[in-house]
């Protein structure tokens, strides 16, 4: 367990990976502040398109998509992703979007 | 491959971390009521440890593997000459059965009389709170792939002592969070299975894959949920249905093709088991909810998806813990293996061109359980195959077994160290596609080959299966061939 702490005064708890603990105090400041520890600077169109269309999956399942579906719905190849999220999209583009850490095989 | 120095070494070391103590909150109940780790006072692991390797030893028939391998152990390290963790490191801490030696002292000191006497008479003090230390973090170093129970002349089985090492330690209360949350969700948790997949989405994604398949192979095919008396009952490790689509399909494709009886269950949908990597009580856990899941749709057939821990822990542990059962366990390998030899299966020869090698998880292949069958499903439809050295029963692991992949700040140590043989493997066979069907293996795999820069591509079997596969009347495979890497959409 820990606090995130970034400028804009935005704190929250995060687990020892860095996943925000309550997916409900999610923003888009926070993303922004969440990425740069993804190593991503800016955020741009397609940062916000995978994140936004996490967020909104996430929001109807309770879990992220499959990754295939993911790559699909927003039309950015498995590659791009990980051009965009070093981390790819389960650690790094699910963390932005303020999803908990995935478990298991994963 | 990037070269192994002193500086690769201490990066791969420098980020391990202990295995945690565990939370005892929402905790499934632990046996023998032994307390958790932080709950006991300073001083007190080591007398907390004898009570439960005692209580293990009253309830369990582990004793009588005691009894014969701490008599026999000669400790001649013939072991290390199969150890991939030693043949990389050279560390006598990692040979097979010095830490073996590990858990046999103990019980030698302990548990037998001889053992007592003597050390009443040389002024051996015994069990330890630095040994105890010590033996967590060594357990938790082995990938437990058993290759050098081949090579031991006495018939010892190092993998089996590690196995009963991590269950004393999980019952006091030390064992890898990654694997301990998982399991807890599995078991106590709302979606009950250890990657948190509601059914609602499970159900979207099936729905998600049936769409695939029908713009893909241009045959439509539904995934028969919950279809009461049928033969098979697949369960796949859960977390495929997040990450490996096509494995999926390969294998829907190839069930539909064959004509053969099969349905999801919707109550229970996860093989991986992650009981066998650290405590025999979940193990034993996990497979009473598959049981019921057969039960309730009165399936004849367990079918597991690609993953070798699942495969082993269903086939070898229902006669142990859920004996009236009495139902077979099979890998999806061997159905596709026999659908072939059938004459079932149909595949286009002119898909997959690329120069192909296979892995065999330690988990289905150390038995002697699957290593011809899916050599056979190669041969039927790719041209360039290259068999890896050594490879079948004498593989080398992945480096990523015995729960080691799933704990994350491990990756280092997996990559660099445990893999490293592997990764050398695969670059020796000048292979562009690497087959591993193994769910753990794939991720271990991917990150192995990332790591050390070992330009190959990797998939499971039915991922090839899929996209060679002959479904519809017009005979051609594949309507829109695509790689996963430069894969975009149909209408983009």
């Amino acid at each position: 367990m820990g606090v995130f702490e970034a400028e804009g005064g935005i704190k929250v708890e995060v687990d020892e990976d860095g996943f925000i603990q309550d997916p409900d105090v999610w923003n888009e400041d926070l993303a922004k502040a969440l990425a740069k520890t993804e190593g991503v600077e800016d955020m741009d169109e397609e940062h916000w398109k995978l994140v936004n269309y996490l967020r909104n999956y996430y929001q109807q399942f309770g879990i992220a998509p499959m990754v295939r579906k993911l790559c699909k719905e927003t039309g950015i190849p498995l590659k791009r992703v990980y051009e965009l999220f070093p981390s790819g999209p389960a650690k790094g583009a699910c963390k932005v979007a303020g999803l908990p850490k995935p478990t298991g095989c994963v | 491959m990037i070269s192994f120095t002193e500086e690769t070494r201490q990066k791969a070391f420098s980020t391990q971390r202990k295995p945690e103590t565990v939370e005892s909150q929402g905790l499934p109940h632990v046996r023998f009521h032994v307390e958790e780790a932080h709950l006991i006072p300073a001083g007190e692991r080591p007398k907390k440890f004898l009570e439960a390797f005692a209580a293990i030893l009253k309830h369990t028939n582990y004793r009588f593997m005691l009894d014969q391998y701490s008599r026999v152990s000669a400790k001649c390290a013939r072991c290390s000459a199969n150890c991939q963790i030693y043949e990389t490191t050279h560390a006598p801490e990692d040979v097979p059965c010095f830490r073996s030696e590990m858990l046999l002292s103990i019980y030698r000191r302990h548990f037998t009389v001889g053992g007592a006497v003597k050390g009443r008479l040389t002024g051996d003090v015994g069990l330890t709170e630095e040994k105890i230390d010590e033996l967590a973090d060594s357990v938790y170093n082995c990938t437990a792939c058993r290759r050098c129970t081949l090579e031991c002349p006495m018939g010892i089985d190092h993998g089996l002592i590690t196995h009963l090492a991590r269950w004393i330690l999980a019952e006091i209360g030390i064992a890898p969070r990654a694997l301990v949350v998982s399991t807890r969700e599995q078991l106590v948790g709302a979606t009950g299975n250890t990657s948190a997949i509601p059914l609602p989405a499970l159900q979207d994604t099936i729905e998600f894959l049936e769409e695939e398949i029908a713009d893909y192979k241009g045959v439509e095919i539904k995934v028969p949920m919950d279809v009461e008396g049928a033969e098979y009952m697949f369960i796949a490790p859960v977390s495929d249905w997040m990450m490996e689509a096509e494995t999926l399909m390969g294998c829907i494709c190839a069930l539909h093709a064959g004509g053969v009886s099969w349905t999801v269950g919707t109550q229970y949908y996860d093989a991986i088991n992650y009981g066998l990597f650290y405590s025999d009580h979940h193990l034993e856990q996990v497979l009473h909810k598959v049981e019921a899941e057969v039960k309730r749709l009165g399936v004849k057939k367990i079918l597991i998806g690609e993953c070798g821990h699942a495969s082993r822990s269903a086939k070898f542990f229902y006669n142990v813990f859920a004996e009236q059962l009495n139902i077979p366990v099979i890998n999806i390998l061997e159905v596709t293996h026999d659908l072939l030899k059938q004459g079932k299966l149909k595949f286009d020869t002119e898909i997959i061109k690329e120069k192909v090698t296979y892995h065999d998880p330690c988990n289905i292949a150390r038995p002697g359980w699957v290593i011809e069958q899916p050599r056979e499903i190669i041969k039927a439809f790719i041209k360039n195959y290259e068999e890896m050295t050594p490879s079948g029963r004498d593989n080398l692991c992945c480096g990523g077994g015995g729960g080691t992949v799933s704990i994350d700040e491990l990756r280092p140590y997996r990559t660099l160290i445990t893999g490293r043989r592997k990764a050398e493997q695969i670059e020796k066979t000048g292979a562009e596609i690497v087959i591993a069907p193994c769910a753990n293996c794939k991720k271990q795999v991917r990150e192995l080959l990332e790591d050390n820069e070992v330009p190959v591509e990797l998939v499971g079997l039915h991922d090839l299966i899929y996209k060679a596969i002959i479904l519809s009347d017009d005979g051609i495979a594949w309507h829109d061939p695509m790689g996963d890497d430069d894969w975009t959409p149909p209408d983009a």
